[in-house]
């Protein structure tokens, strides 16, 4: 159907060319061209209750026809204050407030909060901790990335690729609630370890899932990646170049599909990361078919990832033993003298944590989470400072719709992977 | 005077079925809908949930009628009428059967309107449904609204042409511009329909009839990812049903219109069949049509609106050209 | 309970930091920390801009992003009871470093967003949290809370109870 020709299956032999920054840039310069000034605009609200935009996220857009002038963001509809809840709680009891950040892949910001805290202490993980963390890290990598594959196609009207997506991310949430008993807000990740250990039965019912679901991911390929259609509408649109990344703060996928090889499960290893084999999707076009690529990718490594760790999984116990930073394991609790102290010691006054002060940021699916925790030596923390990444991406929303058309505003929104939670906080 | 009544019986039938058809359509659609998206679909109202839309449609004549208190209020009440009014009118144009049957001791002729020019009827008609949409953009005096009936009004100009030009390749082919003549002309085993030498002609026709149902992939304008509801937003209860009502209609229509000029009509494909009733192998073929909009609704994206002008006046419209140039060098060499 | 004593070396790469900042700005810098492998420098006001854009600019440090920006509130310290923070992070050399500006009641900061224009929604935020006020920034507005809400909410004396912050506008009552 004319127009340019498409590689129609990016994982094909043939040399893909790599276009250099200027080459982007003269790009993007041409999308920016389309806007004339003084043009009489229409102005319409994407936002808060357009039936698409993602969340309470508000866009107002100036139109010039159907090219995007100017765009306003308005952000802060889900505001619930999280910071200022955090220095109202102990370290324990504000896991369960993260899972509230972004609750498409809740266990991340778990896990994220948790590092921080166990830097800031100088809590030892166990081996087998790190690695059921690393587990449950990918899985919820890979819950965020089919909903959001789902979400990001039908973006661009196709309704039932979104169903499909639901229907395999069932599986992996049937997992969590195995495993911790939620499928959506887990609070699975304690201060020094998890909170249970895994179920009997759910090593392999979770080697057939990660076995299972790269099949599913062929059919998506079939679907969607060679999908003439697609590839028209998501071309060349959004584009972002690697300065502008960094300028914004645009971390994650997008990063990723600017061709710099920022992850920070290989730059920063936590957890398990450092002792399993995996590679860092990195696509080179920088626009909003590349980022649907890079996580495309970044399934198949997910899946990749839990394989290996389920082959290695170590023996031992699930959470660290430290007396003053940890809580005990439930089921001493009531046995266990010592056990019983040391519970109503974090559950009454809370940990002992040193005067300090840390930045952790770990690769959560939809980008870098940094937490930044300030401590004054008491049970609750002086300062806790969550930089989500759906914030920054929100943010760079107004340089990424300048010039594009109307149609495309709600598919690069989409490719970016905000969730207003997140984003709000 | 026995004419007239058999007229009336003719229009009573022929519009009972085709509007008897919409509220299973809509039902299937929906099943349909879901075995393609791993789900039941409905489920609850009557036997395998096939009364859903006559619940849906109660549920809609029992809303609150509202009219922004900004809009154009006689163009926006008149606005989801100039949708389905010209389909049932195109109904009329199509045979059901053949022309003289003996039935009763009378004979009649299966069809509502044998009118000469009923090629011609058809698309002038449906370049006047446009107006429906139009219309109900420009009423509803809001921005979406008025960017889903700019979208549609672009989008049927240029596929209003390159539908023209891809049914005057048929017309050469069969010399006549009513619709009887053409399914006659379409006699005999299924080798005899045009759609064999005309299968550019039919492929164009049938996407361009796409973009004119206004369905996915060229859903452009009410597009719900980015207009909201485009021509629709200010619409609620049963005007809105209007607009779906007529959304479906059209549906079927044009689907009886492809099934006429490419497809044989009413005929069997093969002669040997020819013992089961006309009408009930062109309900089968238009259910087929229906059924391919569907298969093509839920499984592609949507095309972005500028790629859909490309595509209509860079592809379609030379493609067009094209065909019927062939078409009359052949014909007149013959 | 006090922070205990770091036994880890200063990897080679926060050392090339320090030296160059040391270099560059020498006794203007107020102060510097070592804790659990992060390095922390504390700057004047008057430098603030500068010093964010050597970091940014010079080919051995490539801090080419601004990871965050936020306040803090510290009523203990009378003379300088606000501070912003800056986290800087060097993708290409994979280090990080937080820098500290700290603020006298009142006093204001020149905005960062001409150096990294990702500083804006965060200078948004610290102001309507903490009352930091950014000269020079383009949109100071309120972000996250609605723009009638009274008081910095992240303010260590912002009350935690009663009807201050989110009111309930009664006097819009019938307008709307």
């Amino acid at each position: 159907m004319g127009g340019a020709p498409t590689n129609g299956h990016a994982h094909g032999a043939e040399a893909v060319h790599r276009p250099t920054l200027e080459e982007l840039k003269e790009r993007k310069i041409r999308t920016r061209q389309r806007v004339h000034e003084g043009q009489e605009t229409i102005t319409v609200s994407m936002g808060p209750q357009h039936p698409s935009m993602h969340g309470v996220y508000q866009a107002v857009v100036d139109l010039d026809g159907e090219i995007i002038v100017r765009t306003r963001p308005g952000i802060g509809n889900l505001h619930r204050g999280v910071e200022k809840l955090a220095e109202q709680m102990t370290y324990h009891q504000f896991i369960p407030v993260t899972d509230r950040l972004d609750y498409v892949a809740s266990f991340a910001m778990n896990h994220g909060y948790c590092e921080a805290v166990e830097k800031l202490m100088g809590v030892e993980v166990p081996r087998r901790a790190r690695y059921i963390r690393t587990i449950a890290h990918e899985l919820v990598r890979l819950a965020n990335h089919i909903l959001w594959l789902g979400v990001h196609i039908m973006d661009f009207g196709a309704q039932t690729f979104f169903l499909i997506c639901f229907r395999d991310r069932e599986y992996i949430l049937d997992l969590f609630e195995m495993v911790c008993g939620a499928r959506l807000t887990h609070s699975y990740a304690r201060i020094g370890g998890v909170s249970k250990d895994l179920p009997e039965g759910w090593v392999g019912r979770c080697r057939s899932v990660v076995e299972f679901l790269p099949k599913r991911f062929d059919e998506y390929e079939r679907l969607i990646t060679a999908n003439r259609i697609f590839n028209k509408r998501a071309r060349n649109i959004g584009i972002f170049t690697s300065e502008d990344c960094n300028a914004w703060r645009i971390t994650g996928p997008t990063l990723r599909s600017t061709g710099i090889a920022r992850d920070l499960r290989k730059d920063e290893p936590y957890a398990a990361y450092d002792e399993v084999d995996f590679e860092v999707a990195v696509e080179y076009n920088s626009d909003v078919y590349d980022r649907f690529l890079v996580r495309m990718k970044e399934m198949r490594e997910s899946c990749k990832i839990i394989r290996q760790c389920l082959d290695n999984l170590p023996d031992g116990p699930y959470l660290a033993h430290d007396a003053a930073h940890v809580l005990p394991l439930k089921k001493n609790v009531l046995r266990d003298s010592a056990a019983m102290i040391q519970d109503f010691m974090h559950v009454l006054r809370g940990p002992q944590v040193p005067k300090g002060e840390v930045y952790r940021a770990i690769e959560v699916p939809k980008g870098e989470m940094g937490v930044y925790i300030v401590s004054d030596g008491g049970p609750i923390p002086q300062r806790l400072h969550l930089s989500t990444p759906s914030f920054y991406h929100g943010q760079a929303v107004p340089p990424m719709f300048e010039g594009e058309m109307l149609a495309d505003s709600v598919g690069i929104f989409g490719s970016i992977d905000v969730v207003l939670g997140d984003c709000d906080r | 005077m026995t004419d007239f009544i058999f007229l009336l019986i003719k229009a009573i039938l022929w519009v009972a079925v085709g509007v008897g058809m919409v509220p299973f359509i809509i039902y299937f659609e929906r099943k349909f809908a879901g075995f393609f998206q791993s789900r039941m679909g409905p489920t609850y109202a009557g036997p395998w949930g096939v009364l859903q839309s006559f619940g849906d449609m109660a549920k809609l004549l029992s809303k609150e009628d509202l009219i922004p208190d900004w809009a154009d209020k006689p163009v926006f009440r008149l606005a989801p009428y100039i949708l389905f009014v010209p389909a049932f009118i195109v109904m009329a144009l199509i045979p059901f059967g053949p022309m003289g049957v003996e039935i009763f001791g009378y004979t009649v002729d299966l069809v509502i309107a044998d009118f000469d020019a009923g090629v011609l009827l058809f698309l002038a008609l449906g370049t006047v449904a446009v107006y429906g949409i139009v219309f109900a953009g420009w009423a509803s005096n809001n921005h979406w609204s008025l960017l889903g009936s700019l979208r549609s009004g672009a989008q049927m100009v240029s596929y209003e042409i390159s539908m023209g030009l891809a049914l005057v390749g048929l017309i050469i082919l069969s010399g006549s511009l009513s619709f009887v003549d053409i399914v006659d002309g379409q006699a005999g085993n299924f080798w005899n329909w045009y759609f064999i030498p005309q299968i550019v002609g039919f492929v164009i026709f049938y996407v361009a009839s796409i973009a004119e149902l206004n369905r996915a992939p060229f859903d452009l304008a009410e597009a719900e990812q980015e207009l909201v509801a485009g021509h629709m937003t200010e619409y609620t209860g049963m005007r809105w049903g209007l607009f779906m009502f007529g959304e479906y209609v059209n549906m079927v229509v044009v689907s009886a219109v492809m099934a006429t000029l490419f497809f044989g009509g009413w005929r069997a494909p093969f002669e040997a069949l020819d013992f089961i009733p006309g009408f009930i192998w062109l309900v089968g073929k238009v259910l087929f049509f229906v059924f391919m909009y569907m298969w093509i609704r839920w499984t592609l994206p949507r095309y972005r609106y500028n790629q859909l002008m490309d595509i209509g006046w860079k592809i379609f419209l030379p493609l067009a050209i094209a065909n019927l140039a062939v078409t009359a060098l052949i014909v007149s060499v013959n | 309970m006090e922070a205990r004593q770091e036994t880890v070396e200063i990897p080679e790469a926060l050392k090339v930091v320090f030296a160059r900042l040391e270099e560059e700005f020498g006794g203007r810098l107020l102060g510097s920390s070592f804790f659990r492998g992060e390095l922390t420098f504390t700057v004047p006001v008057e430098d603030y801009i500068a010093v964010l854009k050597y970091c940014r600019d010079t080919p051995d440090l490539a801090f080419e992003r601004l990871d965050s920006l936020l306040g803090n509130h510290y009523p203990g310290r009378k003379e300088a009871p606000m501070e912003v923070v800056v986290h800087l992070t060097s993708v290409s050399k994979n280090t990080r470093l937080r820098l500290k500006v700290m603020l006298a009641e009142g006093q204001s900061l020149p905005t960062a967003t001409g150096v990294w224009p990702s500083a804006d929604w965060d200078e948004r935020e610290t102001w309507e949290m903490y009352g930091i006020q950014f000269d020079g920034h383009p949109n100071l507005i309120r972000l996250l809370t609605t723009e009638d809400f009274e008081g910095f909410p992240l303010r260590k004396d912002f009350p935690l109870q009663g009807t201050v912050g989110g009111r309930i506008r009664t006097d819009l009552k019938g307008k709307i």
